[in-house]
């Protein structure tokens, strides 16, 4: 029967993109929410944004490159990019005015009754806050200012990608009627959120003294705009901001010198296409058509506004200071249980595997694993694979220490990292100065994979210590995203990273693999026939089941085996944050698929796999989604995880998640999204309760010097 | 540190190897690296005798890259070996010494012969239960680029090592003009081979079956693993199990079908090597097929574990679990077989020329290797007749210089020669090619060849009669007489003779003159 079935059908899949909106959507609800903390609710609503400015740069921009390139070739769910931009254009303008009906309706009258004043406009200002704002102009503002105009002789300015500008026309004094459109850019160095100092309006803050008015910068410099256009009389003035074609297509082969190219890229891309003009709502026509027609945007690619431009800067907003209790109490990632105090952590790793939960469990020790192989006498050589990595980052001091103290250290740094590209070259080069070994990645392939090798000379021969992750070796998003890592020193686990190495080095492909499988030559197979397997053994009537937790789904090929594990009889859970190209329910091919995406408070990011195996359970973990980009065009990783303890430790992680009725969302048959009804269920929020589960082990590891009857000098720092 | 770390270069014609090892003070060898670089050099060798700029550039450049990660290992010690492609270039002492200058790498250029014994080392020295596997009957089939070697054991001894030019680059560059698909590559190779195998067959092994094929190779050894640790319900790598050979064909009429980019996809390997993976395959089911063999079994040794094992086996660092001088010997011995050599006289006189060899020792200051090298020239020693009667020395000469003998470098084999030849002809003191003479710094082996030479004419002298009449010997040495006391019944005039003739040779070269002396006359 099943056999007859077209897993390929393009009727079972999801757009991609349109999922993606469906996630952005998820974050939104986040918003909405009222049982979270206010300024928690913004920061939702600034990722919102900021997620949709990254998209449009390189999703949308991609597809109009498609449709002027004539490309036709039709998607997964067999949409040609044309129509894929009409579904999109639709979609996007919706999102967009939730988005503001959540900050208007929403958002700006609780923060008001929490005393947080935003004067939306500068006419709303008081005398005296006016006054306060002018003489902040005068002071800071206005010299950064580059006001420029336009008429014949000089031509229309560049407009920088995602840069907030004023636009105005302006019309000579006493030089006739003709209009001349000036713009400024808001400057980009200034904070855009411009605090008035409490007790400057007697409506501004509360009686007691408690809360705050702020107001925006683009504000202040249009009550100011006269100041700029001396000889001219403002006819009208309005913010606008644009977003341009971001997507880098380096010609890899090519390039002499990829390190220049992605130089070269990086200016370049200021100059890209404009794909999206936002405007403020009730921009005069006249202003909006010289704009429009200048950078050659599609009236589809206008978003009248209602509210402020570039919602991000909700998450400066976050960071004010005051309202810690419209926060989340930070959570501070605790130390895992096996490595608190003073510890060898070389000794910890040959003791037995050791999984690393992150944030929940501190980043610490990985950054500790680098930074003692960098000084350790017996350490031979370090080798790591960077791809986005924090400024300033620990992890790059000790590496350049551990080449500084004589070690080879080799260093394979990701350039093509969309958008850190110039932060990477920076500390790329600090590395080469110090002596490391730098491969400036591989041709033609994005290296995803996250792998530190510490090899070491020990007596009885050399010992290779691995740390394999899902996340990146970013010891700031380490406090943020949801990550998995494990610590190993296992001989077979150490061949296979000398092997990775090797190969990313540029040499041949080790003749076997013990343990590892990766991508781009030899992970979609593998996972492919870890599906197989499963629906071999649902047809033979043995149990068989799939937990995988990743960020996104969408390969078709994935899909297809998973929709004929599911009509074999595979039970199949996927806790999928983003996308998903998957459709839930569809008789005889995914009935028994199961999709959740939890949007929590921190990121999810790590992705999990498990295989029932017939009994034999098998858990895997991975730098990669299941999507073709991952498993077709990046080196990435899927190691599994051997020690049974731990495998013990991630099936709970899986199974928490699927027990979360918090901050899951499943999808329904129709392709939407619904929160996880609690059915009378108790509150269960996963990363809540991991957070209090990673301090009760550590608590109980911790000696308590009170109930020991011995107090333990601390040893000299 | 109780770790010794090694570096084992391979140099070959299309790939730059090197593994690097521990050697622990237990006896134990670990792989702890293996890194590979194609850099095709035996095509321009295979061309036109010499290497292009360009890869010599970027063999140096590799090379170098070695040497820093051999740093970063610390190691202690390293051999370096080409093969072929460095062999046959027209100007190998000038390639080797350029990488000597840009590498720093002192490269040794081993023979066919000692590239195969090292494969063969590796084999033995890392396969459990070797012995007991030669015993029930083995072969060893070898793959290499041009050709492939095979080695039978029967009982536990080395018979016989061939080397045919079948290599897969080879096959492939032949098929390639005929542009075969995949599902007729098999049949194409059969007809290829089939006659060289039927050749070996008859030569060596008759009706009788191997029961155990040992493949070395660098495509179909991981499949082969893989299948029989599967088929054994082990884990994958690192395994020696053995496969059913029916397995085996069952696998290779799976790929039958398959296009070159399915193979690949099928077996996770490179669409470049997909093609001669399956060549490889198909020669090792034409070979099993041939000496009818029931399990086959791949030890996944590469020329890197070889040159390893050899070190460690020559510095002692591991056990001696198997006599290769013997599988020498015994080499030789089934080569003598072969051409009639006479089993009774080469008995008697590896007994006398040792004895002659070992008491004086002090005189010639020769070691083991030498030693070996009498022993094969005595074993070989009389193998000219079998092509005539009067050019005894040249003939076998001849034959031996034409018979592969593993283990033997290609300038041991000819000082094997030459003592043979020298055994009858006069012997000639090598000039150089402008006809000057070279006594002023005469090559070491040109010492060892007129050494031996002597020794196995005085040893053949004494049993000139081929009738054994003197079996047991005792040497001593006295002033300028190296008095042989014999323990002999019948007469020894002709020995005495011959003696006496050989003598004035004899004296030139280590200054004494070898009597005989009757131990049973002395005694009366």
């Amino acid at each position: 029967m099943g056999e007859l079935v077209n897993f390929k059908d393009t009727s079972f899949y999801t757009n991609r993109e349109m999922s993606w909106l469906s996630f952005d959507r998820r974050v939104l609800s986040e918003a909405q929410d009222k049982t979270i903390p206010l300024f928690e609710r913004l920061k939702f609503l600034s990722i919102t944004a900021s997620n949709l400015d990254e998209f449009f740069m390189v999703r949308v921009a991609s597809l109009l490159d498609m449709v002027n390139a004539g490309y036709k070739k039709e998607d997964i769910a067999g949409l040609s990019p044309k129509k894929q931009l009409a579904l999109l254009d639709k979609a996007t303008h919706e999102l967009v005015k939730e988005q503001y009906d959540v900050y208007r309706k929403q958002l700006i009258p609780e923060l008001a009754v929490n005393h947080l004043r935003v004067i939306e406009h500068h006419e709303m200002l008081s005398e005296k806050e006016g006054a306060f704002v002018d003489r902040f102009f005068a002071e800071q503002v206005y010299p950064v200012l580059t006001p420029m105009a336009v008429d014949s002789s000089r031509p229309f300015p560049l407009i920088r990608n995602k840069s907030l500008n004023l636009g105005a026309l302006v019309c000579k004094k006493n030089g006739g009627s003709e209009l001349e459109f000036a713009t400024v850019q808001v400057p980009a160095v200034l904070p855009r959120i411009v605090e008035i100092p409490v007790g400057t309006d007697e409506c501004g803050a509360d009686s007691d003294g408690i809360g705050k008015s702020i107001i925006l910068l683009e504000e202040v410099i249009e009550r100011n705009i006269r100041k700029l256009f001396l000889n001219y009389d403002i006819v009208c003035v309005s913010p606008f901001r644009i977003e341009r074609n971001a997507d880098l297509t380096i010609e890899e082969d090519e390039a002499e010198d990829l390190l220049k190219e992605i130089e070269k890229q990086v200016k370049k891309r200021q100059w890209g296409q404009a794909i999206r003009l936002e405007v403020e709502d009730g921009m005069d026509a006249r202003l909006l058509g010289i704009i429009s027609d200048e950078l050659d945007i599609e009236p589809s690619g206008i978003y009248k506004i209602k509210g402020p431009l570039d919602l991000t800067f909700l998450m400066k907003a976050y960071g004010m200071e005051g309202f810690e209790e419209l926060k989340y109490k930070k959570h501070v990632p605790v130390d895992h249980p096996r490595l608190t105090g003073e510890y060898d952590i070389f000794e910890a790793i040959r003791e037995g595997d050791i999984l690393l939960h992150h944030p929940f469990q501190s980043f610490d020790p990985i950054v500790k694993f680098v930074k003692d192989a960098a000084e350790d006498k017996n350490v031979l050589a370090i080798k790591q694979t960077l791809y986005r990595v924090s400024g300033n980052s620990p992890i790059v001091a000790a590496l350049a220490r551990a080449a500084e103290n004589g070690k080879q250290v080799t260093v394979l740094v990701e350039l093509k990292a969309r958008f850190d590209e110039e932060n990477n070259i920076v500390w790329a080069r600090k590395l080469e100065q110090a002596g490391c070994h730098v491969i400036y990645g591989l041709v033609g392939l994005k290296t995803h994979c996250k792998i530190c090798l510490v090899v070491r000379r020990e007596e009885d021969g050399i010992r290779r210590y691995v740390h394999l992750g899902t996340g990146n070796y970013n010891d700031a998003t380490a406090k943020l995203y949801t990550d998995v890592g494990l610590l190993t020193c296992s001989e077979y686990m150490g061949e296979d990273a000398t092997a990775v190495f090797n190969m990313l080095s540029g040499y041949s492909e080790p003749i076997t693999w013990s343990n590892l499988a990766l991508a781009p030559i030899w992970l979609k197979k593998k996972f492919l026939r870890l599906i197989g397997r499963e629906t071999q053994n649902a047809r033979e009537g043995q149990p068989a089941k799939i937990i995988a937790k990743m960020n996104s789904l969408c390969d078709p090929d994935i899909i297809a085996a998973l929709y004929e594990a599911s009509a074999a009889g595979v039970s199949i859970d996927l806790i999928v944050r983003g996308i998903c190209c998957l459709k839930v329910g569809i008789p005889g091919v995914s009935e028994n698929i199961r999709v959740r995406s939890i949007v929590g408070n921190f990121l999810e990011h790590s992705r999990i796999f498990f295989f029932e195996n017939n009994g034999k359970n098998e858990v895997y973990m991975s730098s990669a989604d299941w999507m073709p980009r991952n498993l077709e065009r990046r080196v990435e990783i899927l190691f599994p995880i051997l020690d049974e303890k731990l495998k013990e430790e991630a099936m709970h992680i899986l199974k928490s998640q699927l027990a979360d009725n918090a901050k899951a969302h499943s999808l329904k048959k129709d392709g939407t999204y619904a929160r996880v009804q609690k059915h009378g269920a108790s509150r269960y929020c996963y990363q809540e309760v991991f957070c209090e589960e990673a301090k009760q082990k550590e608590k109980a590891t911790r000696p308590d010097p009170i109930a020991n009857h011995v107090f333990i000098p601390r040893e000299k720092v | 540190m109780a770790v010794e770390t090694f570096a084992a270069i391979d140099v070959g014609s299309f790939e730059l190897g090197m593994k690097i090892f521990e050697f622990s003070k237990k006896g134990s060898i670990r792989e702890i690296d293996h890194i590979r670089q194609r850099v095709d050099i035996g095509s321009d060798t295979y061309a036109d005798g010499k290497i292009s700029y360009k890869n010599m550039e970027e063999l140096c450049r590799v090379l170098r890259e070695f040497t820093r990660i051999m740093k970063s290992y610390h190691v202690e010690k390293y051999r370096a070996y080409g093969t072929s492609a460095i062999r046959e270039t027209d100007n190998t002492p000038i390639v080797v010494d350029q990488i000597r200058q840009r590498t720093g790498l002192e490269i040794g250029v081993l023979s066919n012969s000692e590239q195969r014994f090292l494969d063969y080392k590796a084999v033995a020295l890392k396969t459990k239960d070797f012995e007991k596997i030669i015993e029930e009957g083995a072969l060893i089939l070898d793959i290499g680029g041009g050709s492939i070697q095979l080695s039978l054991f029967e009982n536990g001894k080395l018979l016989t090592t061939q080397n045919m030019r079948m290599g897969v680059l080879r096959i492939d560059e032949e098929m390639m003009e005929m542009e075969p698909k995949i599902s007729r590559i098999r049949e194409l190779l059969s007809e290829m081979t089939e006659h060289h195998l039927e050749t070996f067959r008859e030569l060596f092994l008759g009706s009788k079956k191997v029961r155990n094929l040992i493949v070395i190779d660098d495509y179909v050894s991981q499949i082969i693993q893989k299948r029989a640790a599967y088929a054994n319900g082990g884990e994958s790598g690192h395994n020696t199990s053995r496969l059913e050979i029916a397995q085996f064909n069952k696998f290779i009429n799976e790929l039958h079908s398959k296009s070159q980019e399915e193979l690949s996809g099928m077996l996770g390997i490179p669409e470049e090597n997909a093609k001669l993976m399956y060549i490889s395959a198909a020669l090792v089911s034409e070979v099993a097929q041939m000496c009818k063999s029931d399990k086959i079994m791949a030890p996944g040794v590469t020329l890197c574990d070889g040159i390893a094992y050899e070190y460690a086996q020559t510095h002692k660092l591991i056990p001696d679990t198997h006599d290769f001088v013997g599988d020498i010997v015994s080499c030789a011995q089934h080569i003598a077989l072969r051409y009639n050599g006479r089993e009774d006289h080469i008995k008697v006189l590896e007994k006398l020329s040792l004895e002659i060899f070992d008491s004086m020792k002090k005189m010639h200051g020769l070691g083991a290797r030498e030693r070996l090298l009498l022993r094969i020239a005595v074993r070989l020693h009389d193998i000219g007749k079998y092509v005539s009667m009067s050019l005894l020395g040249e003939s076998a000469y001849r034959i031996v210089m034409a018979t592969e003998i593993i283990g033997l470098s290609h300038s041991e084999r000819e000082i094997v020669a030459r003592i043979i030849k020298y055994n009858y002809d006069d012997y000639e003191y090598q000039d150089d090619k402008h006809g000057h003479n070279m006594n002023e710094h005469i090559d070491e082996s040109e010492l060892v060849i007129a050494k031996l030479t002597a020794i196995l004419r005085l040893g053949n002298a004494l049993d000139r009669s081929h009738k054994q009449k003197i079996r047991n010997i005792s040497v001593s040495h006295k002033d300028d007489l190296l008095i042989i006391g014999v323990d002999c019944e019948g007469d020894i005039t002709l020995e005495r003779n011959r003696v006496d003739r050989c003598g004035s040779f004899f004296g030139e070269i280590f200054a004494v003159r070898p009597v005989i002396v009757k131990k049973s006359s002395v005694k009366k």
